[in-house]
């Protein structure tokens, strides 16, 4: 069965330019500049095709631009293709973050019947569902208080809790998912999974790969406004990290206050397999080496080394600090390597992403000398996790027993007390 | 914090079988005026929503709270008897100026604040219109509602104008239901062409403000269209205005049946009018949010 259907579908937008001297015409040069044609038009999708399984995950990745927020709003209906044909078989909803829309004196209650009936909810859906969805966004004592004096997390909260209580045959998901706090994004996680369980189709857009690796089966790489790659998420994903490292520079680092004149850089951050190879994926219960290389402008006395691993939608998943460990780390000037290695990967089959700083011992665990989204990690099944996590363990089988251990088929002491 | 489940009658969201539609580039051709109102009936609940809500939003916080809704065609009615009556000796056809003017004021105000407002709703609500699907017609007519609310609050002081000056209420006054709902479909018209056209192009904003006033000043409002000379008629009567507001004033303020030639073509009008904006809005609805 065939939910979504997309045909060879395109998508062009019209930009208009600012005159030459850079400002911005008014009156008669707005109007002959659309009668002069001054403007060019770009193809945000070209003849894109493709189809969504009933009950499939389907993850949609690729840089600014590339055309994801496109399919998303031409799904949605919130604007139309250019060209070819969208065919939808089911009740469509976005889990969006509507909270733009709330109206600041009307009550969190009044706001939740507005918001509700604007993605589509009816009355009496929405009277069922207020307990719930207030108990969601955990503002139950507010609910007859003015928005207007709800902080802004409350705010969001609520918003999204009103779009996680729709009940779609399709889910359309957006980067908007990281609000709240972690218990929220928590909540909304299992939201997002307990309707993937119920059979609903997922259509997620996201930069966040592990979050795509996490929950989609089938993930699509656009570039440029086309398909690049499709396939089981584990391949695209990996794909695309590979074009996203050989590009030039930053791709992958994130904007930090670090600045340039700092004494330390970290430089790279590598994963290496049993083999020694350089891997971004791993079993559970893998040997995994990882490789922090700096490059030090002057010897640094006493640093600590810190290595994080963020689970879907940038929950801190674990920390590993060198101070914590006790190692004292004096630092040379030039080059070097910090050698972090876990025998066992405890870590569950999903995907993380690895950041890595540096700082000085004494310093405020936030003031780093550096800091690097360094890579991503992804754990397939390997060794069972039943439960959080694997970790190393033996067991052993004793026979000869001491006579005053009691058998394990004696009568327990207590039993019969009747 | 409480348990992360989403704890509600699961079958409760369900509403019947999944639905199927397909989504297509927008033409003038593709527009399913039976489909459109199709699928604007079954967002009653956004509408009721909506419209609830602007009555509500617009008083809240302020002392007066729902009398403004008097007050504001009051204060005109009074201006304009002060101007018109006292100072430029307007005739009124033998009826004290104050409810002479206040008869027209009434339709005219609904009419126009109505389509003042629904002419930015798009715009105002790019909020809305960016993130979320509905049918987009549903945010100019819940401004037409709203206005339509406060012409009935206003017209509880149009009864106690009549009660005043012993104006008799005679069975002709209920000839004000059609004519009123002809002014909705009228302010329907209007609103949805504005509101539209608003989106790609913001100098409506300012232009139909503007348009209004002049509009004010073609129809029969602060002077009786007996006023009006003869030979300017035939042009004059090509406002559909001046056959609803001429209409609304014979019912109520002279108990006589209104004059059936301009009312048949403001109705007519109207409707036909109504029919074009629900095709044009549609059509350009499809690519609404790529300009909100």
């Amino acid at each position: 069965m065939i939910d979504l259907t997309f045909d060879r579908v395109s998508k062009k937008y019209r930009i208009y330019h600012e005159s030459e001297d850079g400002k911005s015409p008014s009156g008669l040069g707005r109007i002959t500049r659309r009668l002069r044609g001054n403007w060019d038009d770009f193809w945000a999708l070209r003849d894109v095709s493709f189809e969504v399984e009933r009950g499939e995950a389907l993850g949609i990745i690729g840089q600014n631009g590339a055309g994801k927020s496109t399919i998303l709003k031409l799904l949605y209906n919130i604007t139309t293709p250019t060209k070819g044909r969208i065919a939808i078989n089911g009740r469509l909803a976005a889990l969006i973050e509507v909270a733009s829309g709330f109206h600041p004196e009307l009550t969190g209650r009044e706001n939740v019947f507005l918001n509700g009936s604007l993605l589509g909810m009816k009355r009496s859906e929405i009277r069922k569902k207020l307990d719930s969805i207030v108990d969601f966004a955990g503002v139950s004592a507010f609910i007859d208080t003015p928005v207007k004096r709800y902080s802004s997390g409350m705010y969001l909260r609520l918003g999204f809790a009103i779009a996680a209580h729709l009940d779609p045959d399709i889910l359309l998901l957006d980067e908007v998912l990281a609000v709240g706090d972690a218990v929220f994004q928590t909540k909304c996680i299992e939201r997002i999974k307990q309707l993937r369980n119920d059979g609903t189709t997922i259509v997620f857009v996201s930069h966040n790969l592990g979050a795509v690796q996490s929950l989609c089966d089938r993930v699509f790489l656009l570039r440029k406004g086309e398909v690049y790659r499709s396939g089981p998420a584990i391949d695209v994903i990996s794909e695309y990290e590979h074009m996203l490292t050989n590009m030039p520079a930053t791709a992958s680092s994130r904007p930090t206050d670090v600045d340039a004149t700092s004494p330390v850089h970290i430089t790279s951050v590598n994963l290496f397999n049993t083999a020694g190879q350089k891997t971004t994926m791993f079993a559970t219960g893998d040997e995994m080496r990882a490789e922090v290389e700096f490059m030090a402008h002057e010897a640094l006395e006493d640093v600590v080394v810190e290595l994080r691993f963020y689970s879907i939608f940038h929950n801190l998943h674990s920390h590993f600090s060198t101070e914590s460990d006790d190692v004292k780390l004096d630092l040379e000037k030039g080059r070097g390597v910090v050698e972090f290695f876990c025998p066992e990967l405890p870590f569950e089959p999903a995907a993380f992403s690895v950041e890595a700083s540096i700082r000085r011992r004494e310093s405020d665990f936030t003031q780093h000398l550096d800091y690097k989204h360094a890579t991503n990690l992804h754990v397939t099944k390997g060794k069972p996790v039943n439960g959080a996590f694997h970790t190393f363990h033996t067991w052993s089988l004793k026979t000869d027993l001491h006579p005053d251990v009691i058998p394990v088929n004696a009568p327990a002491v207590g039993r019969n007390v009747d | 914090m409480s348990s992360s489940t989403v704890n509600y009658d699961e079958s409760a969201g369900r509403i019947g079988t999944r639905p199927r539609y397909e989504i297509r580039p927008p033409s003038l051709a593709g527009v399913n005026l039976l489909g459109s109102l199709t699928k604007l009936a079954q967002y009653k609940d956004l509408i009721w929503t909506l419209c609830v809500h602007r009555v509500k939003v617009r008083y809240k916080q302020s002392v007066l709270g729902i009398l403004w809704a008097i007050l504001q065609p009051l204060a005109v009615m009074m201006i304009f008897t002060f101007v018109f009556s006292i100072i430029a000796r307007m005739p009124s056809e033998g009826a004290p100026y104050a409810i002479f003017a206040y008869t027209a004021l009434l339709p005219w105000n609904y009419f126009s604040s109505g389509v003042a407002n629904a002419t930015v709703s798009l715009a105002n609500h790019a909020q809305f219109v960016t993130k979320v699907y509905f049918p987009r017609e549903i945010l100019p007519i819940s401004y037409v509602a709203a206005a339509l609310f406060d012409f009935l609050v206003a017209s509880t002081l149009l009864a106690g104008l009549m009660i005043y000056y012993r104006v008799p209420l005679t069975l002709n006054a209920l000839y004000a239901i059609p004519i009123i709902a002809v002014l909705t479909c009228f302010a329907l018209a209007m609103s949805l062409l504005f509101s539209a056209t608003q989106v790609r192009f913001r100098d409506l904003g300012v232009a139909v403000p503007l348009l209004l006033q002049v509009w004010l000043f073609a129809t029969p409002v602060i002077y009786p269209l007996s006023a009006v000379p003869e030979r300017l008629r035939p042009f004059y009567m090509l406002n559909p205005m001046v056959g609803v507001i001429e209409s609304f004033r014979h019912a109520i303020l002279k108990g006589v049946a209104p004059d059936m030639g301009p009312l048949l073509f403001a109705t007519v009008i109207a409707i036909i009018l109504l029919v074009v904006a629900y095709l044009y809005f549609k059509w350009v609805e499809a690519t609404m949010a790529d300009f909100a």
